[in-house]
């Protein structure tokens, strides 16, 4: 039996949860497919960047413009996922302050607040920056967390009406007669394929929309492009560092949650290498290099994780060479373009433009379905996000431990109010460096469709502190179990994949502290627990 | 400040070895920078469970000759195959003369159950911990799997799954106590460390066993997180006693109670057969003169010396600092000893954390009596033993404590034959 | 050996063993405290990213530093703890707090009308009024304040101190020079019987340990200034080694000022440190102690007080006592008694100051000491108050035996 929706949105990250909320609001029905968990993609892959739009502000005036106008309304309607530090360009003495007054021009004709500040002052404001700088510009830069953004968006998507299909990869396009009338999905985690039936489907698929577009026969020219980052072990800075100069390297240091991030490198991978990319030796040098250049201390500074995302760059129709590309929105109409009906592509774009990118796609959902609804997501406060309710929240759950109750206002904002918080058991800590209890754990497991421990992961945070999941996972994927995720046996294996997946991105920068915590990990389960990846047992 | 013998590092090696030099007369120092390894032991000790190729070992005697065959630089093989089954007996004696009873056979592995159910070779085990001698299946039909309310380090389903499927049938029970409410109020120090307090007193027993007796059945055994009791060793024995039932405890995640009791046993052993145990100091420096290391200092002591006539190297590996990763390579950072090792980082490392990895078979390069090389010369009077040796991985061979305690023995004969 | 002390980032070099937890004597008695792991390193990654982590809960600690001896990482997490108190801390000091707080102070004063003030203290009624007003428990026995100072004392000894050519200087201390001189004038015996010259310094504050437990960090760092000024004089000027009695305030005049006080002591601390130390690395270098033959044989327990095992030094006292032919040492296993300075003397500590010494209390009792010997003078209140044993310094012993 199959059920008819009026859009199929293909795609779990940022852009795709953008679509299926603004379209739910719209009163369109709207079904989400990811084929694997939200925000796997380039979404949760990137700096986490409330971009000012300073950035793009000298050499693309337009991008710049949504970027700023996009960083304001972030703040209103989703004040729990955003920071707002502030941010810095600096100018050391080998860019010298000849850009700067460029940059500043740019910035205030983008409607960017810029204003250049004293060394010293600059100083002041961010302690860690390079104490050689010369200039130095305020703008409203800020982090965002991709993860929360994410799942709120998500929430009130299904809130109202939306449905979403986690692990659901798309196989084919089901055509009819020219047009794209629905998917065939593999659900990855009973094995079973299905055909789903709507009367739009959007391409939401980032570097991955290049292979769905193919299934309809349609191609865009894409460019994969790896970007890698480190992640830092505290936060180092609590303003966004940037260089006061043409964007180059490994130029951007963010503080996001417990953490600062550099990032990021630049070069062109293959399309058959963006499933599983491993950052380099040199990769992780580069980063060190230029990173130390804004703040010297990361040079001692703890290194977490490495990690890499792929940005799904799109180069310009009327240039089939490719090397002309855009980094703004491009929202493709296939009927017009290449004569395939009820297909949309939405791609290029940054995190920082996701609601814009959802009202675009929206709006020409709307046009060719005929429903005549104004878009409201630039108003309407994402769950979690109400300043008012926050404040109950807070109060509501004063006698949490104060690290505990501070942790889980700032993941969940007002949502945190759905943490069971009542009893000593529910209050105990399952990640102690990132303050998830037990309670945080079940909401994320029972309300927040977790599937594994990468999943849970990307809810709450455990694993993600210093440690890297040497004790929280294996209490993790005992809750897991116990609230019927999985049997045991698939918990163990979880386990295994989870720390598999944090080794992948410690192994590039795996040396000092990290490596010893690494050892540590190792001997507790490999030697205590005996713990094994699949392909060992078989063996 | 003098003595015949300084050992830097006081985990299980350099406190098997400080043992055996003060039990032979000789005054002897133990400078520890914190607490060790043992803390987060499994409460067993391995000697030799698998070949560097993978292939599984049921005799340790045995295999060790295989060994030899695979890895020449292994220390087992540099100690001298020949030597093996007497070094083990010899660290067997030293743990029982300080009070820490292993049961185990070096000609045969015997299996200890691991948190997660499994069953994996072993040498000695901790009494009082749940044990098999065959690799299919414990020793009794049916088990109480009892846990305590809101323990997370111990989680019990993962045990009766498997426990299961090799013909045991599992019961759970999670079991409360009044004072088991109390550190449950603190969010994070609901672990084995503190839950093991509360049986230290008389009272938690007295319940404890109450509950057993309620809830065992018609069970063949009872198995217990490893919590029972931190300064009192005979909680297990109490228990046993008092519900005249076979009673056992598995290993949790960290901290490791026996662990901590065993590193308390070795420590109390050594100090009152006369030795010295300078804990949270660190070695800093050292003089040396004609090949030979004269004095060392430390960070407590500053200028006053630490001199004697031999010194030994018990620093672990990186987790405890004897080996320090750097971006540009592997060094021993007290003395600048020789460190094998692969040239370049990318090399260090195995993409599946759960294979061998290269980086665990780095460590420090010795010869044949375990002197330590510098600059590919051995220093007359200084030896490394324990995990800072190179050429093992003590995870996936399963020698990380043999190893360690043979490498002891070794030593300490070593330095007392001169 | 590479030690990293980078001190702003040092707690990052924790991974998350627990170690520390399984040693903290606070956390094992009060489920209110978060231990040393989540207060410490855990918590200052917090605290980095909002000041509002910060949880009052910390001043639970009782910076024993027993952690950072356990730690297999180096990591400072007293230290750690105790800065994020001073950062952070709102909790503002009371007027028990400044009572407690201000050792010299009220010394000063009470050493005047001593009599008085020991036998009102003592009283019901005031420790009543003490206990529910001013939140000291009336359980606590404090110490007695003696008639007349060690610096009065010290004053009518100039002259014949400067007989001798070799010289130390002695930083007594407020508990030496207001409550038991005694101990003070049985290091100048020590000291002259090895051919030893005692000074004092030009002027000794209370090395303000109190101060920063209690959260005077300003008045503390004032008076650690006049201490190391006057430390400076004698080391650098006169070149004398800085001697101490008491393990608490060598261990704040040498690692508290720098790491919690930001008072740079880099050059003269090393010459700063217990007397203990000081004799035996006299006697080893061959000093003589003339041991009276006579003296009536005495079995004695040694306690390390907590800062003594984080200094490293309890072997040095323990050296001693062993090198005296009438005595008997045993060793207690190194315990915190709980008093922790002025912690116990707390009404909300006084439960958790009680559970934490008992397991001490015990071994004590047990043992079947005379006397129980330590460095520091407020495990000697709390043992002397919760045991039958008294409770001497090293000196005394030694003192006693000349």
């Amino acid at each position: 039996m199959t059920k008819e929706y009026d859009v199929i949105i293909i795609g779990g990250g940022a852009t795709g949860a953008g679509v299926a909320r603004d379209c739910a609001l719209r009163g369109i029905k709207p079904l989400l497919v990811e084929r694997f968990d939200i925000a796997t993609g380039a979404t949760g892959r990137n700096h986490g960047l409330l971009h000012s739009g300073a950035r793009y502000a000298v050499n693309d005036h337009e991008s710049a413009e949504e970027c700023i106008r996009e960083n304001m309304i972030l703040r209103r309607i989703a004040s729990h996922c955003v920071d707002e530090t502030g941010g810095l360009f600096i100018s050391l003495p080998e860019d010298g302050l000849e850009f700067q007054k460029k940059f500043i021009e740019s910035c205030l004709s983008a409607g960017i607040y810029a204003e250049a500040i004293d060394p010293k002052e600059a100083l002041l404001l961010e302690p860690s920056a390079n104490p050689a700088l010369i200039g130095a510009v305020k703008v409203p830069d800020g982090s965002v967390d991709p993860f929360r953004l994410t799942t709120a968006n998500i929430i009130d998507a299904k809130l109202h009406g939306a449905e979403v299909l986690t692990y659901h990869e798309v196989e084919e396009l089901i055509m009819e007669q020219g047009r794209v009338v629905g998917v065939k999905v593999l659900d990855r985690k009973s094995g079973e394929r299905k055909e789903i039936r709507s009367r739009i489907v959007v391409n939401a698929g980032g570097i991955w929309g290049h292979n769905i577009a193919k299934k309809a026969g349609v191609t865009i020219n894409m460019l994969p492009a790896k970007g890698s980052l480190l992640i830092f072990g505290h936060r180092v800075n609590n303003v966004v560092l940037n260089r006061c100069r043409k964007p180059a390297d490994a130029d951007i240091l963010v503080p996001g949650d417990t953490i600062s991030l550099i990032g990021t490198t630049s070069s062109k991978v293959l399309f058959d290498e963006v499933d599983n990319m491993y950052v380099t030796a040199d990769e992780v040098d580069l980063l060190l290099r230029e990173g130390a250049m804004l703040a010297p201390s990361l040079l001692h500074t703890r290194i977490l994780r490495a990690y890499a995302g792929v940005r799904p760059l799109v180069a310009s129709d009327d240039d089939p060479s490719g090397r002309s590309v855009s980094r703004g929105i491009v929202v493709l109409d296939h009927a017009t373009r290449d004569g395939v009906e009820g297909f949309i592509t939405i791609t290029g774009g940054k995190l920082m433009t996701y609601r814009l990118m959802g009202e675009w796609t929206t709006d020409l959902i709307c046009k060719k379905l005929a429903v005549d609804a104004k878009c409201t997501t630039a108003e309407r406060p994402l769950p979690g996000s109400s300043p008012q309710k926050r404040e109950q929240t807070s109060r509501k759950i004063h006698a949490v431990p104060t690290m505990q109750r501070e942790s889980s206002l700032y993941r969940h904002g007002d949502m945190a109010e759905r943490v069971e918080t009542s009893t000593s058991a529910k209050r105990s800590l399952v990640c102690e460096c990132e303050e998830v209890s037990v309670g945080e754990v079940e909401y994320a497991i029972n309300a927040l469709e977790v599937n594994n421990l990468v999943d849970l992961r990307r809810r709450t945070r455990v694993g993600m502190g210093t440690c890297q999941g040497e004790l929280c996972a294996c209490r993790a994927a005992g809750l897991m179990a116990e609230h019927g995720k999985y049997c045991t046996r698939r918990a163990k294996q979880d386990l295994a994949s989870f720390l598999n997946e944090r080794w992948k991105g410690m192994a590039p920068v795996a040396w000092g502290d990290t490596l010893r915590e690494s050892e540590f990990t190792m001997w507790l389960y490999d030697g205590v627990c005996g713990l094994t990846t699949k392909k060992e047992e078989e063996k | 400040m003098r003595y015949d013998s300084v050992i830097i590092g006081g985990g299980l090696s350099g406190l098997v070895c400080g043992l055996r030099l003060v039990q032979a007369g000789k005054r002897c120092a133990i400078i520890s920078s914190g607490q060790s390894a043992l803390h987060f032991s499994s409460g067993s000790f391995d000697l030799l469970s698998a070949l560097p190729d993978g292939e599984a070992v049921t005799s340790p005697v045995e295999g060790v000759k295989v060994l030899a065959e695979q890895n020449e630089e292994h220390p087992y093989v540099k100690m001298g195959v020949e030597r093996f089954a007497a070094l083990a007996a010899e660290a067997v004696a030293t743990l029982q003369g300080a009070g820490v009873e292993v049961e185990g056979d070096v000609a045969k592995n015997h299996y200890r159950l691991t948190p997660m159910g499994t069953l994996k070779p072993t040498w000695l085990t901790l009494s009082g911990y749940v044990r098999s001698e065959s690799a299919e299946a414990l020793p009794y039909k049916s088990v109480l799997l009892l846990n305590a309310e809101g323990f997370l380090d111990f989680y019990a389903q993962f045990i009766s799954d498997e426990l299961r499927k090799t013909g045991t049938t599992c019961r759970i029970c999670n079991f409360n106590l009044p004072a088991l409410e109390i550190i449950r109020n603190n969010p994070t120090e609901m672990r084995s460390a503190n839950i093991a307090r509360i049986f230290d007193n008389e009272q938690a027993v007295e319940a404890l066993s109450q509950i057993i007796s309620r809830e065992a059945g018609e069970c063949e055994a009872v198995l217990l997180p490893a919590f029972l009791g931190i300064e009192r060793g005979d909680v297990l024995a109490r228990l046993q006693e008092r519900c005249g039932r076979t009673i056992r405890v598995v290993a949790t995640l960290p901290p490791s109670v026996p662990g901590v009791r065993t590193q308390i046993a070795l420590r109390k052993a050594f100090e009152r057969a006369g030795g010295v145990y300078m804990l949270g100091d660190t070695a800093l420096g050292f003089e040396e003169s004609e090949g030979r290391i004269t004095k060392i200092y430390t960070q407590n002591h500053g200028n006053i010396a630490i001199e004697a006539d031999d010194f030994v190297l018990a620093t672990g590996s990186y987790f405890s600092q004897g080996l320090v990763a750097k971006r540009e390579g592997v060094v021993e950072p007290l003395f600048g000893s020789d460190v094998c090792q692969s040239e370049s980082r990318g090399e260090w490392y195995e993409r599946d954390l759960f294979t061998a990895q290269p980086f665990e078979k780095f460590g420090v390069r010795s010869d044949a009596s375990l002197r330590i090389l510098r600059g590919g010369k051995a220093v007359e009077n200084l030896y490394v033993i324990g995990a800072g040796l190179a050429g093992f991985n003590p995870v996936k061979e399963g020698c990380g404590a043999g190893v360690s305690m043979l490498s002891a023995v070794y030593v300490s004969d070593n330095i007392l034959k001169k | 050996m590479i030690v990293k002390e980078n001190s702003k980032n040092n707690f990052e070099q924790c991974i998350k063993c627990t170690v520390c937890t399984v040693y903290c004597p606070v956390a094992a008695v009060n489920p209110l405290y978060p231990g040393p792991k989540q207060a410490g390193p855990d918590g200052e990654r917090l605290r980095l990213k909002r000041p509002e982590f910060y949880d009052e809960a910390l001043k639970y600690c009782l910076n024993c530093k027993r952690c950072e001896v356990a730690c297999p990482s180096n990591v400072r997490i007293g230290d750690i703890i105790q800065t994020a108190r001073i950062n952070h801390s709102k909790s503002k000091p009371g007027l028990r707090e400044f009572t407690l707080a201000n050792t010299d102070l009220v010394g000063s004063v009470a050493t005047l009308a001593a009599p008085v003030v020991n036998a009102t203290v003592g009283l019901k009624p005031v420790k009543a009024i003490m206990d529910k007003v001013v939140g000291i428990d009336h359980r606590r026995i404090f110490p007695k304040y003696s008639q007349g100072t060690f610096e009065g004392w010290m004053r009518k000894q100039r002259k014949a101190q400067s007989t001798f050519e070799k010289q130390v200087a002695y930083f007594h201390g407020c508990y030496v020079n207001y409550n038991n001189p005694p101990l003070g004038q049985a290091f100048v015996r020590v000291m002259n019987a090895l051919g030893y010259g005692v000074q004092l310094l030009d002027k000794e504050k209370c090395c303000g340990v109190a101060l920063i437990s209690n959260g005077f960090i300003k008045q503390a760092r004032r008076q650690a200034e006049v201490n190391v000024r006057s430390i400076r004089t004698a080391v650098l000027e006169k070149q004398l080694p800085v001697l101490a009695t008491s393990s608490t305030c060598t261990f704040t005049l040498r690692d508290e000022y720098p790491h919690l006080l930001g008072v740079d002591n880099h050059d003269v601390r090393d010459e700063v440190e217990l007397a203990v130390r000081y004799i035996y690395r006299l006697v080893q270098q061959g000093a003589k102690l003339p041991f009276k033959a006579d003296a009536p044989k005495i079995r004695v327990a040694y306690h390390t007080p907590c800062h003594m095992e984080k200094l490293g030094w309890s072997s040095y006292s323990i050296e001693l006592l062993k090198m005296i032919p009438s005595v008997e040492v045993t060793v207690l296993n190194s315990q915190c008694c709980g008093i922790a300075g002025t912690y116990g003397f707390k009404k909300e500590n006084y439960e958790t100051s009680q559970a934490i010494g008992e397991g001490l209390f015990r071994q004590i009792e047990a043992s079947g000491c005379d006397y129980v010997v330590t460095d520091c003078e407020t495990c000697k209140w709390q043992i002397e108050m919760s045991t039958s044993k008294r409770v001497l310094h090293p000196l005394e012993v030694l003192a006693q035996a000349l």
